[in-house]
């Protein structure tokens, strides 16, 4: 590979579900010389497309793990991430988008700026990745990339501006017009790999050159040189307006849009030009990693190959030959054999295979220049490490990750399963930071979380399927939480001293609410009245407290626990004895400091004909949802509304019948609130008829 | 504190709007200015002063996005609830949001018969009965008189107490209504009970009341909002 960074684009694709992004991707790979056949998502020949490599996606015809691949275009090497396209799978596209420096957001020509359009918009924005936007399936009945466009300047707030027109549109596409060269540009051959370059139709001349007129007045707000020659009517150069593009593009105040139909292999030669004139190369993005050695400081990454090495695994996979770890490197060469140290657990580790990927294929590589995403065969780390050489101890900025809303219990059937799910789950928290698994100590049952329904599925399915771990699944359960709303004193003497090793230990302080963060341990003990060896013995039992709240059994957050007196025993007192008084003292504290229940909330998105609008809206109330607002699209109404994620439970069945199927929906966690009080007494209740039963 | 004493503190007060809000009686309101100058700013004051006396307020936003509209809403609350001892914070924003839902219209697609249609369905539907309609963006020159009268007896129908809009005057347009009402209201002027604009001078900006039917302010009063948060300052 080329050690010019200026000839490397890492990109991210990303859309609503849907948008054809995978057939996107397949087109991308075939014109690229990487396939050499084409392979629909759900195609009659039974392949799948390459990139959803995961059996399940083919099946489904979703992309749930994004696929890392590698393809080279003109004189450009391009690294892509194809990201899943549904909401429960967001950390994915949240950690593509971290180790990305441009992106694909494609939308569909009809459907527009959907839900999670302005999802992964918001995440695009997030991590100032700078965009430019595909209209795909502009060959469909109602396609309309002019509205698209505007919906893009109007729902997700782009200045963005058609660079093509299209010649024809619905089944009649036929090509494009480039606004920037004006030519027409047609994709012919059985594969659409003949490009033919002609004079714009007469009968669009006109509203072409209105068009470029309009396109350029924007551009040229980003290049002094462009403005000037325009208003001395001189002859625009086509560099200059690329120029110009790349500036604003790169400067996140221009996205740039383009057209076609991925399907019908039209348009996809043209965006590929486009990442190469526009997206940005490692050297054009800043990337800042904090200094482990110096108080966390921000540092920016030089993307200089003679500096030490900085990387960051952004994906784990569990493959044939053992753990594959996705790296981007930021700084320094990775190489074959080198020696490198995992910054956030302190270890040495050999890189002993290092790999470029191709979906689920891979090429022996010898090493990778700083600014590459490449694939390391046999490092033990989890997703979200980074790794430096010896001299430095960088570690790239955290990611940011949204808690799990809601869990289920998985029951092994056998010791087999039993063996099998533990590895299973032992990978898929390593691999996912959304997908948690523990143990319930009262019920010994295990219990796994996620971000959705679908999210929870997709994991029990890949247990069965590449574990064999058969299981039984409990019924969906919501993640509650219990917090306290107000200060609360507390002492307490745990005292047992009636024959044998007795056991002492006074704690005295009080909780209060912590408005950021789960839990904070305070000791403010003064004058040894309890000896510094038992501090961390208080700090152990409080913690024990959190993992069950008193009144329902959920995890206890946002707690501020401080002691300021206590009392000790020099023979009776222990480890355990502190321990215990700390439980005591919290639980005494605990129901006095105002507990209370709080569910999560999820942003709830639906988009449905208007004349369904308002049996949506009842059904959303019916469910203790609250409308945020509704958004006219003509015949079409975005309804937008905060529901708790315990009434959404069998929701699309419910929107299917209701709107013949006609509305879709999409959900994302939103926040965690109080459970109004007849919720919060069911659930009191239920908790403790389950406790009376043991 | 409590919602109660957030009303009380809420520097809007100063316009005297309890009788409007709390009343029986039916108006509509107008607050005016050129371009950016703060309308929704207003708008949104006036529509959380109803929300926290306990009114449902549909916020209708014609070319603009719902989050625009609910970002005016969380950073007018935060400011009004700013330093305030508010016991259980969260529960009483949640509790005033309750009362709010935003429609969004595109600018060409909006009309008086839609409207009407979208807000009767939901009233039937036993979706949300607004008490109180906000509209931002309002085309006052494209909309007939007609138009107007229309939308009164609708809010007679309706039962709703108060209805305000927003126009934007401009410097060029020197005409006025004999009560000072600018254009392109001036001559609907008759049809609104209050109208307030919003005029700049030097650095700051003032609240100047038009006009003010059962108001606790006199028509000529000028008051001076705040430029960095457009609320009512206190004198």
């Amino acid at each position: 590979m080329s050690k010019d960074l200026s000839n490397v684009r890492n990109i991210g694709i990303s859309a609503h579900i849907d948008s054809g992004k995978t057939t996107l991707t397949e087109r991308i790979l075939f014109y690229t010389n990487r396939i050499h056949a084409i392979h629909e998502v759900r195609g009659k020949d039974g392949v799948g497309a390459k990139m959803d490599s995961m059996e399940l996606e083919k099946e489904r015809g979703i992309t749930i793990q994004s696929a890392a691949t590698h393809c080279s275009w003109k004189d450009i090497n391009i690294n892509i991430i194809d990201t899943p396209g549904h909401v429960d799978f967001t950390i994915e596209v949240e950690r593509a988008l971290r180790v990305l420096d441009g992106a694909v957001l494609i939308l569909c020509s009809v459907g527009g700026v959907q839900s999670q359009s302005i999802t992964v918009n918001r995440q695009m924005t997030r991590y100032k990745v700078p965009r430019i936007a595909f209209i795909n399936k502009c060959d469909r009945t109602g396609a309309n990339p002019e509205r698209v466009t505007q919906q893009l300047r109007d729902k997700l707030e782009l200045n963005a501006h058609l660079m093509q027109m299209p010649i024809g549109l619905e089944n009649e596409l036929a090509g494009v017009v480039d606004l920037v060269t004006m030519k027409a540009v047609y994709y012919e051959g059985d594969n659409g790999e003949v490009i033919r370059i002609a004079e714009i139709p007469e009968s669009m001349q006109e509203a072409a050159q209105a068009k470029r007129e309009a396109l350029l007045e924007e551009v040229s707000l980003f290049s002094d040189e462009l403005m000037e020659i325009m208003v001395e009517e001189g002859e625009i150069d086509t560099q200059m307006i690329h120029d110009a593009v790349r500036k604003g593009t790169l400067a996140l105040e221009f996205t740039p849009v383009f057209i076609g139909s991925a399907y019908k292999n039209k348009g996809i030669q043209t965006l590929l030009d486009s990442v190469r004139e526009y997206l940005p190369c490692p050297t054009d993005v800043e990337n800042f990693a904090l200094d482990l050695k110096n108080h966390e400081t921000e540092v920016k990454v030089t993307n200089n190959p003679d500096d030490p090495l900085v990387a960051l695994a952004f994906k784990l996979e569990d493959g044939r030959y053992g753990q594959l770890t996705y790296v981007r490197t930021y700084q320094g060469v990775l190489q074959k054999g080198d020696t490198i140290y995992n910054s956030r657990t302190g270890k040495k580790v050999k890189v002993g295979r290092l790999v470029r990927m191709h979906s689920d294929e891979m090429e022996e590589i010898e090493s990778c220049n700083s600014g590459d995403i490449v694939a390391m065969f046999g490092i033990d780390c989890a997703s979200g490490d980074t790794f430096t050489d010896d001299r430095i101890s960088y570690s790239m900025t955290s990611m940011h990750i949204p808690e799990p809303v809601i869990s289920l219990a998985v029951i092994p059937v056998d010791n087999k399963a039993q063996i099998n799910m533990s590895k299973a789950l032992n990978r898929f928290t390593k691999e996912d930071p959304t997908f948690r698994a523990f143990v319930d100590h009262e019920t010994g049952e295990t219990i796994v979380s996620g971000m959705g329904e679908l999210h929870l599925e997709v994991y029990i399915e890949r247990m069965k399927r590449e574990y064999n771990a058969e299981v039984q699944v409990g019924a969906p359960q919501v993640a509650y939480r219990e917090t306290i709303t107000s200060r609360a004193e507390f002492n307490y003497t745990h005292k047992k001293q009636t024959g044998g090793s007795g056991q002492f230990g006074r704690v005295a302080g009080y909780l209060e609410p912590l408005e950021e963060g789960d839990y904070e341990f305070v000791d403010k003990i003064v004058g040894g009245v309890i000896p510094r060896e038992y501090i961390p013995s208080c700090d152990k039992g409080f913690h024990k407290c959190l993992e069950k709240g008193s009144l329902s059994g959920a995890t206890v957050t946002g707690v501020r626990c401080v002691i300021n007196d206590g009392a000790y025993h020099a023979v009776d007192s222990s480890d355990i004895a502190f321990q215990l008084a700390a439980i005591g003292g919290f639980k005494e504290g605990y129901l006095k400091a105002k507990p209370v229940i709080m569910e999560p909330i999820m942003k709830v998105a639906v988009e449905g004909p208007t004349e369904f609008q308002g049996a949506v809206m009842g059904s959303i109330n019916q469910r203790r949802g609250m409308i945020i607002g509704t958004t006219d699209e003509g015949s079409y109404t975005a309804i937008e509304a905060e529901v708790p994620l315990s009434e959404m439970f069998g929701y699309s069945t419910t929107l299917r019948s209701l709107t013949q199927g006609k509305a879709e929906f999409t959900m994302e966690f939103a926040t965690f609130k109080q459970v109004p009080r007849g919720v919060s007494e069911e659930l009191i209740k239920k908790y403790q008829l389950e406790k009376s039963k043991g | 504190m409590g919602k109660e004493e957030l009303v009380l503190n809420n520097p809007l007060r100063a316009l005297g709007l309890e009788e409007k809000a709390e009343g029986n009686g039916q108006s509509m309101g107008l607050v005016m200015s050129r371009a950016g100058l703060g309308k929704t700013a207003i708008l949104v004051q006036i529509a959380l002063d109803s929300m926290m006396r306990g009114n449902k307020v549909l916020h209708i936003s014609i070319g603009e996005s719902i989050d625009k509209a609910k970002s005016w809403y969380n950073d007018i609350l935060s400011l009004i609830t700013k330093g305030k001892n508010i016991e259980n914070i969260h529960e009483v924003i949640s509790e005033i949001l309750h009362n709010r839902m935003i429609m969004t219209f595109k600018e060409a697609s909006f009309n008086q018969a839609k409207l009407e249609e979208r807000l009767d369905d939901m009233v039937k539907q036993n979706i949300y009965k607004p008490d109180c309609l906000i509209i931002d963006g309002y085309d006052f020159n494209e909309n007939s008189r007609a138009a107007l009268i229309g939308l009164r007896r609708f809010m007679k129908e309706q039962g709703l107490k108060m209805v305000w809009f927003s126009a934007v005057s401009h410097r060029e347009d020197s005409r006025k209504s004999s009560d000072g009402v600018p254009a392109p209201c001036h001559e609907v002027d008759d049809l609104f009970e209050t109208v307030l604009t919003i005029k700049p001078d030097n650095q700051n900006i003032y609240l100047d009341i038009v006009k003010c039917a059962s108001c606790a302010v006199k028509a000529g009063l000028t008051l001076a909002l705040d430029p960095s948060t457009m609320l009512i300052m206190k004198a």
